[in-house]
């Protein structure tokens, strides 16, 4: 990449951070995520509509479709600050149906979603823990994230090599509920009656379900750094024993090993990030150096978000067990985010497929 | 009555199989919360019938004057048959304590109300400040009179909105070195001044309370041993909990969850899987042989020692490694609130999340490591 574009890679970075503050400030109250969970639909519809106007559910449609044609490095920023605040509107499941509506140049449902006025989900997965899309015409379709809320959902259809791309509106559809620990709710679909928006080709639809793998790591990233933060804080001002309880080496040891676990995610998830934006084409690199480099981001995040969260838990002691205390709602977060989109094994497995280990 | 010290080992453990097998409510195995009295009275009620209320205490008072080995083969066979544990500090904690150490008349007034169910006691220890640090703890009171006036809070008093009575340090000296100003002291839950609130805990479950004293007046023979005593008297009962902490049950239960998930999501077979499965087998297996050691202790009428501490430590880390190991062989649904449709005993995020405090109560796993590095490994500062 030369040094103009790196420049307006940093700068774009930079820009969507200082606007995810405005709608989800990292260290704003939990007050708002407290009110929508365990409540249809599990997040704020007037929320969903200013992330459209910011340009994030478009943020990687190309600008001629009306997206903001931005790469991974600033959507990875986003999620991350999002999952920083536990912003509960589902972004990445939003960006994953826009990415394939905007591929299959389907720009009605594509306007509709990416404006926020409603939310489309893809309703690509038929097994747990899966990242393959078997694209089984009437097979139910599993754990669709915040599927109250949705308008329609996107049914891809296995059609030669790549799929047909129908869209069921959510009014009639047989669509069953299940309460998840972070207060939103999976959805399990029936597709029936779908009318065909588009086509899309097997390495994009591949191409579009990793990036919201790289986007749910970066939302993990969040979370673990912010739970971190405000367990820096309890360690700084709880007392026990007449002494800030993080005066101890054995937790200052401990806090220092988390940092590193942080250090390394975030470190992954850019990397893996910029891979995907080198030559500031999205079709760029590799799709083996791709997929290793984003497989490997997500199960590190997936680990160490779960590890860091653990943790926090721990050294708030007692009170980090109560619902009443936010730390809680961070650990909720990680173990609802840690497996969708893959987990960490489903990825480490996906990492040494794609790439072998070169003797030395 | 019935002597089952007379019986062998094994008659005693037919015995309790039986009347487990036969008796305890099957809605009631395995409940994933501790259980408020009105949903485990019905248990409770049986065990009356049978006389088995306080397995440990003398049978002249009431109990089945067991032998430690006798004991640990009930709680074995109960553990095995996921018999609930009721709201009990009156019968493990309070008895127990007032036996070796209260009156005549505290022990005529209290022991029998706890056997007939009439009094359900919590234990009111932790404040918001003393946690790890128990003896810095700053609920007192202060003697008026023919009583004693209680201000303070405690917190994480389990069950307190099913109890009508609490059992609590206190303190009594606020000259004296921290230990030794602290005291023992019943009160009851209806005496005015006297507020509890439930705290919600990650499981969602309204397990734990605080309980708040405002100006509560305790008759003073409710002091139980001598004043300023009370610290010595209930660390004296600690061992016994820290044993009771370091039972393989929540392990043992958790693995067989583990096994079954991990059937349903098809890796059960797959080498990686049961390379770390086979390591958590293992794992259990050896933390029971440690437990026997210690039970063996029990069972020679020896106390036990500060290195009880590892046995805890270990339960809980192997309980959360277990539950770890689910949440990550689950896939989404390790991220769902309840149990997996069709199967009310698999619910991989609530066995997680249940996990989460045993490191934290009972004295945490920082605090038992400190134990260790000081009382048994006499490493310096």
């Amino acid at each position: 990449m030369s040094a103009t574009l790196q420049d307006e890679r940093d700068e774009a970075i930079r820009m969507i951070r200082d606007s995810a503050v405005g709608i989800a400030p990292r260290a704003g109250d939990r007050k708002r995520i407290r009110a929508l969970r365990f409540k249809s639909p599990g997040f704020d519809p007037a929320v969903w509509r200013q992330m459209g106007e910011q340009g994030w559910i478009g943020l990687r449609v190309p600008e001629e479709q009306g997206g903001a044609g931005l790469g991974m490095g600033a959507f990875c920023a986003l999620a991350e600050e999002l999952g920083a605040a536990l912003a509960p509107e589902p972004l990445v499941p939003g960006a994953l149906a826009a990415r394939l509506l905007a591929a299959a140049g389907a720009s009605a449902p594509l306007e509709a979603l990416v404006s926020g006025e409603a939310l489309v989900l893809a309703a690509w997965q038929e097994r747990a823990n899966s990242f393959e899309v078997p694209g089984t015409p009437d097979a139910p379709r599993l754990f669709l994230p915040m599927a109250d809320g949705a308008r329609s959902f996107l049914v891809p259809v296995r059609a030669g090599d790549g799929f047909s791309l129908r869209l069921q509106p959510a009014e009639g559809a047989d669509l069953a509920l299940e309460p998840t620990q972070d207060g939103g709710s999976y959805g399990t679909l029936r597709p029936a009656g779908g009318e065909e928006v588009g086509t899309v080709s097997a390495a994009q639809m591949e191409a579009a379900l990793e990036e919201a793998a790289l986007g749910t790591a970066a939302m993990l990233l969040g979370v673990m750094d912010q739970a971190f933060a405000m367990t820096l804080d309890y360690l700084r001002t709880r007392q026990q024993f007449g002494k800030p309880i993080g005066s101890f080496q054995a937790l200052q040891h401990r806090a220092a090993d988390l940092k590193v676990q942080i250090a390394l995610s975030r470190a992954s998830v850019e990397a893996a990030a910029a891979i995907c934006d080198r030559g500031g084409d999205r079709e760029d690199a590799p799709a083996a150096q791709r997929r290793a480099a984003i497989a490997r981001a997500k199960a590190r995040a997936a680990d160490a978000a779960l590890l860091v969260t653990r943790q926090a838990i721990q050294l708030h002691g007692g009170i980090g067990y109560t619902d009443e205390a936010d730390i809680g709602l961070y650990m909720r977060r990680a173990m609802v985010l840690a497996n969708q989109f893959g987990s960490a094994g489903l990825h480490r497995r996906r990492f040494a497929a794609a790439q072998p280990e070169v003797e030395a | 009555m019935t002597d089952y010290n007379a019986m062998t080992d094994d008659e005693f453990r037919a015995e309790v199989r039986r009347f487990v097998e036969s008796e305890y409510p099957t809605h009631l195995r395995n409940p994933p919360n501790r259980l408020h009295w009105d949903e485990g009275e019905e248990w409770f009620r049986i065990v009356q019938k049978k006389g088995w209320v306080a397995p440990g205490w003398p049978r002249e008072l009431g109990g089945m004057g067991l032998d430690a080995s006798k004991q640990i083969i009930l709680i074995e066979e109960y553990e095995r048959h996921g018999v609930a544990r009721l709201p009990d500090h009156g019968v493990i904690m309070l008895g127990p304590l007032l036996i070796r150490f209260g009156t005549e008349e505290q022990r005529a007034r209290f022991l029998p109300r706890i056997l007939a169910g009439e009094d359900i006691w919590c234990q009111g220890y932790s404040e918001p400040g003393a946690g790890s640090d128990l003896a810095s703890l700053r609920t007192e009171a202060v003697l008026d009179g023919d009583h004693y006036v209680v201000n303070g809070q405690k917190i994480w008093t389990t069950l307190a909105t099913d109890a009508n009575w609490i059992f609590c340090l206190v303190r009594t000296d606020k000259a004296a070195k921290k230990q030794e100003g602290i005291s023992f002291l019943l009160i009851d839950m209806n005496t005015p001044g006297v507020t509890v609130r439930p705290i919600i805990n990650l499981a969602l479950h309204d397990e734990f309370c605080e309980v708040f004293f405002d100006n509560v007046r305790v008759p003073k023979e409710n002091l139980v041993g001598e004043p300023n005593k009370g610290w010595s008297m209930a660390k004296a009962l600690l061992g016994f909990e820290r044993i009771f902490l370091g039972s393989p049950r929540q392990s043992a239960y958790a693995l067989s969850r583990l096994k079954t998930l991990a059937e349903r999501m098809g890796v059960f077979d797959e080498p990686e899987f049961q390379d770390r499965y086979t390591k958590l087998r293992c794992d259990l297996e050896d933390h029971k042989a440690l437990y026997e050691t210690f039970v063996a202790v029990l069972r020679r009428g020896e106390s036990l020692g500060a290195d009880v501490s590892m046995l805890k430590l270990h339960q809980s880390d192997l309980f959360q490694r277990i539950t770890e190991l689910m949440l990550e062989i689950g896939g989404e649904n390790a991220g769902l609130l309840k149990p997996m449709e069709g199967n009310r005993d698999l619910h991989p995020a609530g066995q997680f999340i249940e996990a989460r405090p045993t490191t934290i109560y009972g004295g945490s796993s920082e605090i038992q490591r400190g134990i260790l590095a000081k009382a048994v490994l006499e490493l310096p500062g």
